[in-house]
């Protein structure tokens, strides 16, 4: 009874988590309608932006989050610039490989200039962890899980309460009208890029300190949100938060009560990622997806 | 639309079939004649071009795949099995690997149904990440994480390897060739165009999807097989590396995606800049990033590829002279 109590307290808590990694790129994609294939690699530098932060400075991962998360957004407005800007109009499977080439280019580069080693990030609460009877409660996930929901909140807040956010909850609802009410779409696509940016940066810069940061870490995380969203149903926030906590539950539940699961468990994502695809291309909460 | 152009023109089959004759005999020729450099070189060239030719056929009936380490990978594996589990030897055991990535391959094409474009993209995606995992966890086939030397008593010798590969590169591209004056190529192309469409005219979508597919995955697999008795160590990580599925897509999208000669063309061209790059840094990180920066290019600035921007700077040159016959019948 503990053992599953245990693994519903660690599927709730990691589900925080990938709440915040999913969300990133549902919301880039409901806005825009492109994938954002290099969604990994924003990851990946928030990672090392925290990493540097407190390896460098001494500044604790989640206090440096904030400008981590602005400096990875700013970085993403130049990619956007200067490259998907020109290909919105291509057929997606042209901002598909573009994105992918982006991703491969940061990922190499950030291992050529940072070099391939894992590095880790240690915090005052990154190694303790608190009991509950017999459950046992790591203060770091206590700490991404609080975080994460603040940042959830914040952004539903932002996107149902403010100009901004409703105006781009209108071009992802429909581009034409949207226009039509004086939206400047672009500026939207780029905002939502931006937005997906820092949300991917943010989700790094907390795997900094439960995870190992390398500069390939980025490609199963993009895998993971992939699986959130597509089991969501693309582009509906409830659905990713949903489909988060599912993934959790999930990875989880196989980690404890299949033999060998930690290794199993790298691969739910995939099995789910190609079950709903093959079963419920929509996903449980999503709107039909154009299949043709 | 002068969509029917992308096939060439049909007076070039003669000529064509001259330039496969001579580029067999080269595939011969050349590991015979040279260095083990030339032999390296010769199985990396035949495996980049089949690999190019692989995904271009499926990306034709639209079909984008991102996930073509799974045919190469069931290829390496199934090779590497026959050879090590029955003593098959290396040319029979390429048999077993094209039907491995051919029945996969079809596999994919009926349970993804009629997903399209990105959805098929995640799913081959998916696939591909999914059997390395499931390759790490079954040790008792796989070898695990740890990997697997092949039988070295059976293996041959590197020479033989390159002309296989070479020799399997021009007939692949042949049989693309042929293919592509065949209705089979039409079909596929109205398929991509809409499939809703196609489906009006009376092409039974799942059927060619099937065909092409699986005849892409025997491909795919084909160099896999080949490549594991050349390399003699497979590890799930090296059957199943997101390099092959960039080294896939990067040559049709380099030489010109949709035709004859861009995904031959983009795949030498590919290995060129690679072999450059290689001189030039000497470490393996920058050849992913330099595909990854030939992916950007590409994309941005020559949508066409190599081969249609060659085609499109000839185009004045070509249309002067047909003018000119024109001219010349008018008076």
């Amino acid at each position: 009874m503990s053992m599953l109590l245990q693994c519903l307290v660690d599927s709730i808590l990691l589900g925080g988590l990938y709440s915040l990694m999913a969300v990133g790129l549902s919301l880039g994609f409901g806005v825009t309608r492109i994938i954002n294939f290099a969604y990994g690699e924003f990851i990946m530098l928030g990672a090392y932006g925290a990493f540097f932060c407190s390896s460098l400075a001494g500044i604790d991962p989640l206090i440096a989050l904030p400008a981590v998360a602005i400096g990875v957004a700013l970085f993403a407005a130049i990619v956007f610039e200067f490259s998907l800007r020109r290909v919105l109009r291509a057929p997606a499977i042209n901002q598909i490989l573009l994105l992918f080439g982006v991703g491969l280019v940061i990922q190499n580069l950030a291992a050529i200039l940072w070099t391939g080693d894992a590095r880790s990030v240690e915090t005052p609460y990154s190694l303790t962890a608190r009991e509950f009877g017999d459950i046992n409660v790591p203060d770091g996930r206590i700490v991404t899980f609080l975080v994460a929901t603040v940042l959830i909140a914040a952004l539903l807040w932002w996107l149902h309460r403010t100009e901004l956010g409703r105006a781009i909850r209108a071009v992802a609802q429909n581009r034409d009208a949207a226009v039509l009410m004086g939206i400047n779409v672009m500026r939207m696509y780029l905002l939502s890029f931006m937005l997906n940016a820092a949300l991917g940066a943010a989700t790094g810069a907390m795997a900094s300190f439960l995870l190992t940061v390398t500069p390939f870490m980025g490609f199963p995380m993009l895998i993971k949100s992939f699986a959130i969203v597509v089991l969501g149903g693309l582009g509906s926030i409830p659905g990713t938060l949903a489909g988060a906590f599912l993934l959790a539950f999930a990875e989880t539940a196989v980690a404890y009560y299949v033999p060998d699961g930690i290794g199993w468990a790298e691969g739910v994502a995939f099995a789910v990622l190609l079950g709903v695809l093959i079963f419920r291309p929509r996903g449980i909460l999503g709107q039909a997806v154009e299949v043709a | 639309m002068n969509a029917n152009r992308e096939s060439g023109s049909p007076t070039s089959l003669p000529i064509a079939l001259l330039c496969y004759g001579a580029a067999a005999v080269a595939a011969v020729a050349l590991p015979l004649a040279g260095s083990p450099l030339a032999v390296n070189l010769m199985l990396r060239a035949g495996s980049i071009v089949m690999l190019a030719i692989s995904w271009n056929l499926a990306a034709n009936a639209g079909l984008i795949s991102l996930g073509h380490s799974t045919f190469w990978g069931l290829g390496s594996y199934a090779a590497l099995l026959m050879g090590n589990r029955f003593g098959w030897p290396f040319l029979p055991s390429i048999l077993p690997a094209m039907a491995l990535g051919a029945a996969v391959a079809a596999l994919l094409a009926v349970i993804t149904g009629r997903l399209r474009g990105i959805y098929f993209a995640i799913a081959t995606l998916a696939l591909s990440e999914g059997l390395r995992v499931i390759a790490v966890m079954l040790p008792d086939l796989t070898g695990g994480g740890a990997g697997l030397f092949i039988d070295q008593t059976l293996r041959p010798e590197p020479r033989l390897t390159a002309i296989v590969t070479a020799l399997g590169a021009v007939c692949f591209a042949l049989l693309a060739h042929l293919l592509s004056r065949t209705p089979f190529h039409y079909a596929c192309r109205a398929m991509r165009n809409n499939e809703h469409a196609s489906q009006m005219l009376g092409i039974n979508p799942l059927r060619f999807r099937i065909t092409v597919l699986a005849l892409s995955g025997a491909i795919a697999a084909f160099a896999g097989g080949v490549n594991i008795w050349y390399g003699g160590f497979l590890d799930p990580d090296i059957g199943f590396d997101l390099h092959i599925t960039i080294l896939a897509q990067i040559g049709p999208i380099l030489g010109g995606i949709h035709t004859l000669a861009g995904p031959i063309i983009g795949g030498l061209a590919t290995l060129l800049i690679a072999e450059l790059t290689r001189m030039w840094f000497g470490e393996q990180g920058y050849s992913l990033l330099v595909y990854g920066a030939i992916l950007i290019v590409s994309i941005m600035y020559m949508p066409n590829g190599i081969y249609g921007t060659l085609r499109r700077l000839c185009a004045p040159w070509t249309k002067r002279r047909a003018a000119a016959k024109t001219a010349l019948v008018a008076s």
